[in-house]
Order: C-alpha cells, then sequence, then structure tokens
C-alpha cells in the first residue's frame, strides 16, 4: 500500500482516472456517556469488562470487581451515584432513539451494591507514606473525594465537617426514601477505612480558628458547599411556619420532628424543592408546588418530578409568592399568588416570567418552604469569601488551598466528585513535582451517526423496580426504587452499543475480502483484531460494516 | 414467523428423536416412490452411528421432520431460496420446521454494509424460471432492463441486441445501492428474496455467525454476541467472501472451500440523464488486450454504473490502466470516468468445493458450486433448489445429498469445464488483433443484415450474460455455418481494403 499512499499523494494528471481508496484506522472514540459524566467516569470501558467478560476469560465476579475498581478511580460513590445521579450520561446515549438509552445509572447502582455485599476495599496508588498533612473542610460529596484521592496517595487526611455525621448535602439535604443512610454510610467508611480521619461538629471559624487550620496542614481543601437557603424577601416570611428547604432537609434528614400542619406550599422548580415536597407528603400533608415558569424549564430531574406528582403533589406553574398571609396571632394561613406568563428568554436563556396585571390568588398554607436556591453559609470563614457570593476553584492562596462542589457554584454531586479528584490530581502533582495531570477528555462524542444501531438486536431497557405509591406514604423511610436483578444487570450491559470502542463483533474480520484483520489470542475492550494495512484492498467495507464506530476513515479523527 | 410445533410433539430445541412421530416427509417420499415398503410404513434401513442418539437408526435420524430445525448460514439469493423450497415443499406434506436464516446484514442499507459483492445481472431466462416458481421480481427491483450489449474493443464497438424476448437481462442491486445513493429507494433484489422467505415461514436472525460447532454429530451455531443454538441441519449459503466456509472446513467433515479468484467491482454517480446519453440501455463489455484481463464491463443502473472486471491477480493498477484506457474513458462524459464511490475486490468460486455436504450439512451457492464467471444467481438458484428437494423429500445425510443434491452441481461444474475451454478461446480473441476483427465483422454483419442467422451474436451474447449452458455455447460454435462465417470474416475482416471499408461504416 504504499505505493498507493504515494500514487493517492500525487495530483492526477488531468482526466486521468485513479482509484479512490478507502482504508481503515483502529481508533477509540469518545463516547457519549463519557463525555457527559461530570465525574469523568470510563462508562464504557466499565461496562465493556462485565458485557464481554466471558470473551475476555474473566469470570462474572472477576468482571464485576474490575469493573468496579474502575469506577471508583473516580467516584468512590457508585451505589449512592447510582440512586441520585441525575444521569446526565445516558442523555446523548445513541441507544436512546431506538429502544432506550443505556440504563447507566441502575447498571452503577448494582455494582455499588454488589462491592458494599463484598466487602471490597478501595485501591490505595501509592503505598509510601507522604511527609504532607491534607486538611478538607466539609465532608460532603466533594470533600470526601478529595480526601479518598489524596489519602490513596499516601497522604495522612483529616476532614473536618460541622455536622455530627459525613455526607454533606448527600446526607443531611437527600431524603432517605431516595437514599438510604446505610447506603451512604458503607461507602463513607471505605474511604474512613484508608485511614481518612473525620473530625464531626467541628465549626471551622467558631471552634477552630482557620488561621489554626493553615497551620496545622502544609494543604487545604475547602469543600463547605451551599448550606444556607436564600430568603424569598417577602413581608412575613420569618416565622416558625416558614422554613428554608436547606434547614427543612437537615432537620428532617437528622431526625428531628418539624411540625408541618396539613397544607405545606414549597417554593421553587428544582430536586431541593422536589424532595421537601415528598417529604412533606410523607408527612401525610398535601403539598403544593410553586413554580414561576414552566414544567419544561423546571431545572429538577423530569423523573423526579413524575415520582413527586405520582405521590400526590401538586405543581402550580406561572405561580410566583408575592405575600404572606398571617392572622392576627401571626399564625400562617395562606399565601398570596401572582399568576405569571413567560416572556422573553433572560440571561439563562429560559422564557422570563411576566406578570400578569390583576391576576393574584391565594393558595392554602401552614407551612411554607422556600427552595428557591442556597448559597455558601460564610460565618466565620470570610478570608475565603471574595465577595461574589462562590469561591472560585482558581482562588488558591499560594496553590496550597483548593477548592470543590458547591462553594464554587451550585451542581450535582457527581459535578463535586469530579471537582474533589482534579483537585487531589493538581495538588498532589504540585507537591510531588509531577507534570499538570491531562484534563478529562471533552472532545466531541461520537454520535448516532457513526453507529449502526440497526446492527444491534432489539432490547429494551430495564427499568428499577419501584414501590407503590401507598405503600411509600405509609412507609415514609422505605426506599422507592430497588436495585436491579442481576439478570437483569447483564443483560442491560450487553445493552451497550460500545461507541468507538472494538467489542469484537467480528464484522471485519469476517467480510474483509483481504483478510487483513487478524484475531488476537488474548483480547480486551477495545482490542481484539490487528490491522495489517499492507494486505488492506481500501474498499473500506471494514469501515460501514463495524457497527460501534471504531473503525474510521484512516485520517484525523477526533483522538481521546 | 417461526412456527411453532403441534400440541404434544417434541421439544423443537432438540427437534429429533422421539419415535411415535408422524410419518415423516422421507418416508413419505420413499413409500410412495417405492412399492416395496408400502404397507410396512416406516421402513428402518440404515445403520446406527454418526448424528443418531441412543435407540435411533441413521435413516430415522437423518430426515427432517415435524419440529426440526435448520439454521442457514447467510441470506444471499441461495440461502434465501433454500428456505423458500424448504418450507414451501415440507408444507405440501404438512410438516412445520423452524427456519433461522442467520444474516447479519442489512439490505435496505446502502454501500457495502448491506450488498452483496456482485454485478447484480439476472439473464431473463433466470426470471422467467424464478417466475413459474412463484417468484415474480417486481418491476421495482429491477434497475434497468437491458436490451443489448455493446462489444468494445480496440479495433471499434459492435452493438448486439437482444437476439430473442426471453434472452433479455434485468440489472438489479444486490443491497440497497452504492455508498452515496439514497437509502430506501428501491429494493434490493436480496432483500426481495429474503422477505419471500420470510413470508414463507423463515426467521431472520440478524447475527454474525462467528463459530460452528460439531457436538454429537449435530452443528451447533455460535454467534457473536456469544449466543448458541444446535440444529438438526446446516445449509451454508455464505458466499466465498466471508471466513464461513473457512470454519466448515476446519469442521473436518471432508468439505474443501472451493477456488476462488478476486473480481473487481465499482460504482460510478453519473445521474440517469447522462448514463442514458452515453450507454443507454446497453451493457458494455471490454475485450482489450490489457494484461491480466479476462473481462470487464460497465452496467448502466438507475443514477450510477456497476464496473465489473475478471482478470488475474486484481489490483488496483490493472483497475486504473482500464479505466484509463480510451475504448473506456469515451464511454464516460467528456472522456472522463467519475471518482468512484464505491469498490470492492470480491472473491468469485472458480472451481467447485470439494464435498459440500455431509450428515447434516449442505453447502449452497457459491461455497459450494457456482457457474463460472457468470450467473452465479442462477447456479445459486439451481443449488438451492437441488439442495432443498434432497432435504425435504430424501433426508438430510450424506448420502442423500450425494445422490440428490451432487449430480446438480456436478452438472454445473461440468459445464464449468466447457465454460473455461470457451473463456479460453475469448482471452486469444482478446490478443490477438485479426481475431478481434473477425468477431467484430461478423457481429456487426449479422446485426444489420436483418435476415442474417445471428451465429456469433447468439454466442456473445450467451457467454456475456450466462444465459445458456456453456456446452450449449460451444455446441453452436462447433456448426459448420459459425466456422465458415468465421473463417471467412477472418480472411475478409483483415484484408487491407475491407478494413478502411469497414471503419467508415461500423462506427458505433
Amino acid at each position: 500500500m504504499e505505493t498507493d499512499e504515494k500514487r493517492r499523494s500525487e495530483p492526477a494528471l488531468t482526466g486521468e482516472f485513479r482509484l479512490e481508496i478507502i482504508q481503515p484506522e483502529q481508533l477509540d472514540k469518545l463516547p457519549p456517556c463519557r463525555a457527559g459524566c461530570p465525574s469523568g467516569t470510563n462508562i464504557r470501558d466499565w461496562i465493556a469488562i462485565i458485557a464481554q467478560h466471558d470473551r475476555i476469560g474473566l469470570s462474572k465476579e472477576e468482571a464485576y470487581a474490575r469493573a468496579w475498581s474502575r469506577i471508583v478511580e473516580c467516584n468512590p460513590f457508585p451505589a449512592t451515584m447510582g440512586r441520585i445521579c441525575p444521569h446526565p450520561c445516558e442523555a446523548d446515549c445513541n441507544r436512546k432513539d431506538k429502544d432506550g438509552a443505556i440504563a447507566v445509572n441502575a447498571l452503577e447502582r448494582f455494582i455499588g451494591d454488589w462491592a458494599i455485599q463484598q466487602g471490597l476495599s478501595l485501591p490505595v496508588l501509592e503505598a509510601d507514606a507522604k511527609p504532607e498533612s491534607v486538611g478538607v473542610i466539609g465532608a460532603g460529596p466533594a470533600g470526601l473525594s478529595f480526601a479518598y484521592q489524596m489519602q490513596r496517595r499516601g497522604y495522612a487526611v483529616t476532614v473536618y465537617d460541622r455536622h455530627p455525621a459525613p455526607g454533606g448535602m448527600l446526607r443531611y439535604g437527600i431524603p432517605d426514601f431516595r437514599l438510604p443512610r446505610h447506603v451512604l454510610e458503607a461507602e463513607v467508611d471505605r474511604i474512613v477505612d484508608l485511614g481518612v480521619r473525620l473530625e464531626m461538629d467541628a465549626r471551622i471559624g467558631m471552634d477552630l480558628p482557620f488561621s489554626e487550620l493553615r497551620a496545622r496542614h502544609e494543604v487545604l481543601f475547602v469543600g463547605l458547599g451551599a448550606q444556607a437557603g436564600k430568603d424569598l424577601g417577602l413581608a412575613g416570611e420569618s416565622g416558625v411556619d416558614t422554613w428554608t428547604a436547606t434547614e427543612f432537609l437537615r432537620r428532617h434528614n437528622s431526625g428531628e420532628d418539624i411540625p408541618i400542619g396539613t397544607e405545606v406550599v414549597v417554593v421553587g422548580g428544582g430536586n431541593t424543592a422536589i424532595d421537601v415536597a415528598r417529604v412533606a407528603r410523607r408527612k401525610q400533608a398535601n403539598v403544593t408546588i410553586l413554580y414561576r415558569r414552566t414544567r419544561a424549564e423546571m431545572p429538577a430531574i423530569d423523573i423526579e418530578i413524575d415520582e413527586a406528582l405520582k405521590e400526590g403533589v401538586r405543581i402550580e406553574y406561572l405561580a410566583s409568592p408575592i405575600a404572606f398571609i398571617r392572622t392576627d396571632s401571626g399564625d400562617l394561613t395562606g399565601i398570596q399568588v401572582q399568576r405569571m406568563r413567560l416572556g422573553e428568554p433572560d440571561a439563562s436563556g429560559r422564557p422570563r416570567p411576566v406578570p400578569i396585571e390583576g391576576a393574584i390568588s391565594t393558595v392554602l398554607a401552614s407551612t411554607v418552604v422556600n427552595a428557591i436556591s442556597q448559597e455558601p453559609d460564610w460565618s466565620a470563614l470570610e478570608e475565603l469569601h471574595r465577595g461574589d457570593g462562590w469561591l472560585r476553584a482558581a482562588d488558591q492562596q499560594d496553590g496550597a488551598i483548593s477548592a470543590g462542589g458547591d462553594i464554587t457554584g451550585l451542581d450535582i454531586a457527581s459535578h463535586a466528585i469530579a471537582q474533589g479528584r482534579a483537585a487531589a490530581e493538581r495538588m498532589h502533582a504540585r507537591l510531588r513535582g509531577l507534570p499538570e495531570p491531562q484534563p478529562a477528555p471533552n472532545g466531541t462524542a461520537i454520535d448516532g451517526e457513526h453507529i449502526e444501531t440497526d446492527f444491534y438486536p432489539e432490547s429494551f431497557r430495564v427499568a428499577m423496580p419501584e414501590v407503590e405509591v401507598e405503600t411509600r406514604l405509609s412507609d415514609p423511610h422505605l426506599e422507592v426504587s430497588a436495585t436491579i436483578s442481576e439478570d437483569e444487570f447483564l443483560n442491560e450491559t450487553k445493552r451497550c452499543l460500545s461507541c468507538g470502542s472494538c467489542f469484537g463483533c467480528q464484522h471485519c474480520w469476517m467480510y474483509c475480502n483481504a483478510q487483513g484483520f487478524v484475531r488476537l489470542e488474548s483480547p480486551a475492550p477495545g482490542r481484539y483484531f490487528v490491522l495489517s494495512l499492507d494486505a488492506c484492498e481500501g474498499c473500506g467495507k471494514c469501515i460501514d460494516v463495524c457497527p460501534c464506530g471504531y473503525l474510521g476513515t484512516l485520517s484525523a479523527q477526533p483522538r481521546l | 414467523m417461526t412456527k411453532a410445533p403441534r400440541t404434544g410433539e417434541r421439544d423443537p430445541a432438540r427437534g429429533h428423536g422421539d419415535t411415535d412421530e408422524r410419518p415423516l416427509a422421507s418416508d413419505i417420499a420413499r413409500v410412495l416412490g417405492d412399492p416395496r415398503t408400502w404397507g410396512s410404513g416406516v421402513s428402518k434401513e440404515g445403520q446406527p452411528g454418526d448424528g443418531g442418539t441412543f435407540g435411533e437408526t441413521v435413516a430415522d435420524n437423518l430426515k427432517l421432520t415435524q419440529g426440526s430445525r435448520v439454521a442457514v448460514i447467510g441470506g444471499g439469493p441461495a440461502g434465501s431460496l433454500f428456505s423458500f423450497f424448504l418450507l414451501k415443499t415440507l408444507a405440501l406434506i404438512d410438516t412445520e420446521v423452524t427456519v433461522d436464516i442467520y444474516e447479519p446484514r442489512h439490505f435496505d442499507h446502502c454501500g457495502p454494509a448491506g450488498c452483496n459483492h456482485c454485478g447484480g445481472i439476472v439473464s431473463e431466462s433466470l426470471v422467467q424460471i424464478l417466475a413459474t416458481e412463484g417468484i415474480l421480481l417486481p418491476a421495482e427491483v429491477v434497475q434497468r432492463g437491458i436490451d443489448s450489449y455493446v462489444v468494445h474493443m480496440d479495433v471499434g464497438s459492435v452493438r448486439i441486441d437482444t437476439p430473442l424476448h426471453e434472452k433479455r437481462i434485468a440489472a438489479v442491486y444486490r443491497g440497497n445501492g452504492p455508498r452515496t445513493s439514497e437509502r430506501i429507494t428501491t429494493e434490493g433484489f436480496d432483500r426481495y428474496l429474503l422477505d419471500l422467505a420470510v413470508s414463507n415461514g423463515a426467521t431472520v436472525q440478524h447475527k454474525l455467525v462467528t463459530d460452528v460447532k460439531w457436538p454429537e454429530g449435530r452443528p451447533r451455531v455460535v454467534c457473536g454476541d456469544g449466543a448458541e443454538a444446535t440444529y438438526d441441519l446446516l445449509v451454508v449459503a455464505s458466499g466465498v467472501n466471508s471466513q464461513v466456509m473457512h470454519i466448515i472446513e476446519e469442521l473436518g467433515l471432508g468439505y474443501k472451500t472451493p477456488s476462488a479468484v478476486t473480481t473487481f467491482i465499482a460504482e460510478f454517480h453519473m445521474g440517469q440523464r447522462l448514463i442514458q446519453q452515453h450507454l443507454g440501455t446497453s451493457m458494455h463489455v471490454f475485450l482489450l488486450d490489457i494484461p491480466r484481463l479476462k473481462f470487464a464491463a460497465l452496467i448502466p443502473k438507475g443514477d450510477f454504473i456497476t464496473m465489473c472486471m475478471l482478470g488475474d491477480n486484481i489490483d488496483e493498477q490493472l483497475v486504473n490502466t482500464f479505466l484509463n484506457a480510451p475504448e473506456v474513458r469515451r464511454c464516460f462524459p467528456s472522456a472522463t470516468v467519475p471518482t468512484n464511490c464505491c469498490h470492492c475486490f470480491p472473491r468469485i468460486n472458480v472451481r467447485k468445493a470439494r464435498k459440500p455436504f455431509a450428515n447434516r450439512l449442505v453447502l449452497i451457492g457459491d461455497s459450494g458450486v457456482s457457474r463460472l464467471y457468470k450467473d452465479g444467481i442462477g447456479a445459486a438458484y439451481r443449488t438451492s433448489k437441488a439442495a432443498a428437494m434432497t432435504a425435504a423429500l430424501h433426508g438430510i445425510s450424506e448420502e442423500a445429498f450425494a445422490h440428490q443434491y451432487w449430480p446438480a452441481c456436478r452438472a454445473i461444474d461440468r459445464d464449468n469445464m466447457i465454460g473455461r475451454l470457451i473463456f479460453g478461446v475469448c482471452h486469444l480473441i482478446q490478443k490477438l488483433r485479426f481475431s478481434r476483427r473477425a468477431v467484430r465483422r461478423m457481429t456487426f454483419l449479422e446485426q444489420t443484415t436483418p435476415s442474417s442467422r445471428r451465429l456469433m451474436s447468439s454466442v456473445l451474447w450467451d457467454v456475456f450474460t450466462g444465459s445458456a449452458p456453456y456446452r450449449e455455447v460451444l455446441v453452436r460454435t462447433l456448426h459448420p455455418a459459425f466456422i465458415g462465417g468465421l473463417a471467412w470474416n477472418l480472411i475478409a475482416g483483415n484484408a487491407p481494403n475491407a478494413r478502411v471499408r469497414e471503419d467508415k461504416t461500423m462506427v458505433s
């Protein structure tokens, strides 16, 4: 083919015919699941270990363990995230238009639960102890992720948190019917088992001055989260019957009883609002969510909204509270609501809610929970506060302080875990004088154009089993969904299209007239054949029959 | 589409075994055909052994019976036609079997992913034969009815019109057109036949067979996704462009893959209007004296031109040499061959496979025996029908295939021997300029003289289309009138003054 290459590169004489040849290139592409995962987990590749385990000579259990190890490289909370993550990894799955996206969330949950049952320990990366001491403020997902990544590299890590138990928002923000405490605790305990020290009930800036913390540790990570709910700023807002969502959930999740009466109004359209509403339903109250736009603009995950509706939560769209209605004695009886319509898009791109003049009504309320937004609680940490409300990850003081999680801007837990890991990798590189770590691949993911979904037999997406609504409401702590069965799990892994990575389907080998593909004796996901371009006849058939888009035309392709 | 076994009958997954069976298909055939068995019901001839389970005899076991399972690897014409004939025949004797056709490709994909790599010429005689079988090729499957050939040689070109109505040919796409064509614009030939098999009860398994095992004398098909299934009969119709036949060879059942040579197929996009203008409704055949080139043709099909090439060790260089020959370039607008949009170097069967059958195994179409260079679809039809009839009526033992199926293959193979001789002569004509002149002159005069006997025209037509057995073609060339005509044209076509005169009149 050397001569062909040469000939191709020379310009053809006018009118002279030169056969246009197409040669294949084996090139791993970025799959949409990985591109969509904030924590950067290589989802396709860990699924591949299980889906292809018999072809690569692994037992089921060996494959599970290996896949789990791959996940916890990035995310030490698979059982937790398998329950609560809004799974943006599934949004662009190339299978979604065929018979449903791969249920990555359900798969992650299964493997996470399996690892807890097996009592697997998190893998240590570097056994030698490092001299630097590391302090972490906040035992939430960002702080624990940072602590885990540093501890497994040999650093002595202490995590400080003002709450009595670790977990941050995972424990105090998410109700147990979505994330049972024993699951979270098992995954946090595994991090503690690596040697991470926890100092709970430690209020930095009050019990423990920040300066002392700086003196104790060479390195600090600030993963304080955003624990303070914002006020609506309406008259009559303060009272025993009005709550911010974060405080409401913190109390509820700490086991405190909150008297709420029979009519609960929740203001806001995010996941926190939905969580509050569902908790209130479990306290047998009638619940109304007021949201100033429509369902299409609601930031909460669709499935959570659906679950809330199933549980009997009412949602009033295009409704914004304008006043609290109280009796003379101060008891809350209702909330005055301004009806809205959608106007021109605002800075966020969503249509701006515009009041409809004169359209004001009243909604009954014995308790109002305000879930419009939350922000970091800066009390006693003013020296970290830069004035715009958030701490930027780049705001590092002499490189020894880094930050991550909600303190840098509200986002999902997966994002916080990713920030904790990225900060740890950078910090480790800085302390050890290593090259700057490579950022996670963020190129364009391989799209459906390059995947021949017809080649994959139809197989419908697994659904997580769910408890009946009546049972849920009568047993408030009962987990709403259940982990899929092992058979369902195995079948779901086999649904993965393996976008951009060879899964050994053998089409190229089978149909290459020139026998240019040679099977490898010990294959691995992504590596089943050796390609010989010397034998290649340039017809490009292998590229056309490659269902997963791994084989591309020999030329520039987006590399990982 | 899979038919379920009747209530009270054995497990279809086993597909064999119990003795309280209804009369077997082959028993019916035998009983009806052999008076000695009348009154005795099921005969018990045969020996225990390969393929039989304990307490059964080979003859009992090596038949398709109610609930039997048949795997067909390959959903091209051979596999689809086999399934069609088998299911149709068994239905006549009230026997329901499962037929799984393993075909991973989707023929509604354009380009190589949905193609079966051939020129896509179906002779009108085959169209007629298929019609008598109840297979009516719909108009949308046919890209363009071809009514003539134009033979291009360095000494000039000559046009040969359809000698008789039934000798017309049809051009079809085996898949759904070349790489750049629009999807689902027309129905491909292979898709049509596969749908026909499905409508008769076959099931398509869109899976790639990656291995075949033979546990306890029974075929076991292994797919790319790891799924495995055991069958009573394995029919291999994979052609010679996949690894399946090598897998079968390695089973050690006596099968040896056929010899194959490399051919070349390419597609060029030109649009219907330009094609009509430059190629018309003719297939253009080239007899050029280019080393290693045996035969090449351009076939108009819809918006595309299909190019086929036969030769020795065909490679990119030979393709470029051919497509830059002035005789070829003349067929394209501005004498410029457009860039190929799709091409491949498929292999074709040129010598029969050794023993394309065994107990519970038969190889049909190109995997077994095909016609030399031409009419592969016709050969697929013949071998698939012979194999299906054998399996339905005579059993699935090696012996049954040897007696009932192999003769059909042998007839094709013997004709191919004659074919080799004819192609040898054609090659000689290609090499010798004076003989090219004679052929051209004789053909031209036949075509332009209404009353003349079309001796050379019909020989060329049948050689190019493969629509008649090679033996028949040979017999015609041995006719004194043909030999006399050729001898006269050898002299007249090469006389100096005659050449000048012809060059003025025979411009096509």
